[in-house]
């Protein structure tokens, strides 16, 4: 949504705001760790399915969104039939013969990967060591990386993918690398579930001013963080 | 009949009843464990673990080196971390450079350490504007901020969850990690705000 002017409008806060506002939140907020790891735990592939909503749903709220793009890898990977829900809230019988159902057993393997995540402090070595590299995306690439700190960079302006996490706003921009981030599974083919190699991720600063021209503010700055194939040397 | 049908299925409410039903019967869901991933994220993770770790920063110059060399490390040092902290990046407010954060793509914020994000992070409206107009943003939201102090605005767009580690504020001196950590609200973390002035922690977001 980065520098769209459609989506302008004044930021309100809420005083005091709880952390969720209606029990439905509640609910589609707990059972998203089950429907990801249905996905092995994929995020790109539930914000993917999320962009793909139609775009009154996309806008009818953050858990509105997760709600439908849930349905929607869930009809996709066949555990759910298409319009079942719209079915069930019919009154009307399930339509599906043969969905997919899961063991008891891989339901309290489920329950307890995430029970296990619940907790309110870790170990350090736990948060520090284990977590980022059990549920977390960054993996070693066998590729040198091609990129420094201080190179000169363009966003690529390559053919439009399905999806990908590179902001439409810095296409074509010019930007200085300002860190290597290490190397991490690429997030553009996981969200259409490709096999995804690994890629560098680099974070790169872009001047306000080679991104907005003359409607830029005096002395902003953006960083984002980007992977190689999305960059060309400068 | 298909009226009735779509009032129903616009309910998120019911919608959301429904789809949890489905996937119970079904054996993809415990219902017992999602009321514990709700409970968790109501009472156990918030802003109060990154005030926490900010305080620790402001107190413990060897911390505030640590925090900012490898921040998923140092903030696992007090014990959090996991779902959406993979890779937390700590970034310091100084008198020349001002941090502050967005996501453009979707809402990506670091849970470990701020909880989960205010429906104001998640709106098109700060989503669209801030990579764009930083200024006028953090104007309307009550921070003005001098014209020869540059504005850095992380998108967080892949790994990396970033917190802002807001300078200390003036007449804290002497102050311990405790009552420092009471200064530092969730607005200051992402970078919309300033950590409060001592004396002034009512009303805090």
């Amino acid at each position: 949504m980065g520098g769209r002017s459609e989506h302008y409008a004044r930021v309100v806060r809420e005083p005091n705001e709880p952390v969720f506002h209606t029990q439905w939140e509640r609910r589609v907020f707990g059972i998203a760790p089950f429907v990801l790891l249905l996905f092995r735990g994929n995020t790109e592939r539930l914000r993917f399915a999320m962009e793909q909503l139609p775009r009154e749903q996309y806008l009818s709220g953050y858990y509105q969104r997760w709600l439908r793009a849930f349905e929607q890898m869930l009809v996709e990977a066949g555990y759910l039939a298409p319009g079942e829900v719209d079915a069930r809230l019919d009154g009307r019988a399930p339509a599906l013969d043969g969905a997919r159902a899961r063991s008891p057993v891989r339901l309290a393997v489920a329950a307890r990967l995430i029970r296990a995540n619940l907790r309110s402090r870790f170990p350090p070595w736990v948060s520090a060591r284990v977590l980022p590299r059990v549920t977390g995306t960054m993996r070693p690439a066998r590729a040198a990386p091609r990129f420094a700190p201080g190179d000169r960079v363009r966003v690529r302006a390559q053919a439009a993918r399905a999806f990908t996490r590179k902001p439409g706003y810095l296409i074509g921009k010019p930007g200085v690398v300002s860190a290597h981030q290490g190397a991490a599974l690429f997030a553009d083919a996981r969200g259409e579930g490709r096999r995804a190699g690994s890629q560098h991720l680099y974070t790169v600063a872009f001047d306000g001013r080679d991104l907005w021209g003359e409607a830029a503010e005096p002395a902003t700055e953006v960083r984002v963080d980007l992977f190689e194939s999305h960059l060309e040397p400068a | 009949m298909s009226s009735v049908r779509e009032t129903a299925g616009d309910d998120p409410a019911l919608r959301v009843e429904a789809l949890e039903a489905l996937l119970v019967e079904r054996g993809l869901v415990d219902p017992g464990v999602v009321d514990d991933v709700i409970e968790h994220y109501e009472t156990s993770v918030g802003p109060l673990n990154g005030a926490k770790v900010v305080a620790r920063a402001w107190s413990d110059a060897p911390y505030r080196e640590r925090l900012l060399a490898d921040a998923t490390k140092a903030v696992a040092e007090l014990g959090f971390g996991g779902t959406e902290g993979q890779m937390i990046v700590a970034v310091e407010n100084t008198p020349s450079v001002h941090n502050v954060v967005v996501c453009t793509l979707c809402s990506c914020y670091p849970w470990p350490v701020l909880g989960l994000p205010p429906a104001w992070y998640k709106s098109p409206a700060y989503r669209s504007r801030m990579v764009a107009e930083p200024r006028a943003v953090l104007r309307e939201m009550g921070l003005e901020l001098p014209a020869e102090v540059l504005v850095r605005v992380w998108d967080s767009s892949a790994e990396a969850r970033y917190l802002v580690l807001p300078e200390r504020p003036a007449g804290s001196d002497g102050m311990r990690e405790g009552e420092l950590a009471k200064l530092v609200t969730r607005d200051s973390m992402i970078g919309v705000a300033r950590a409060l002035p001592p004396g002034e922690t009512g009303g805090r977001a």
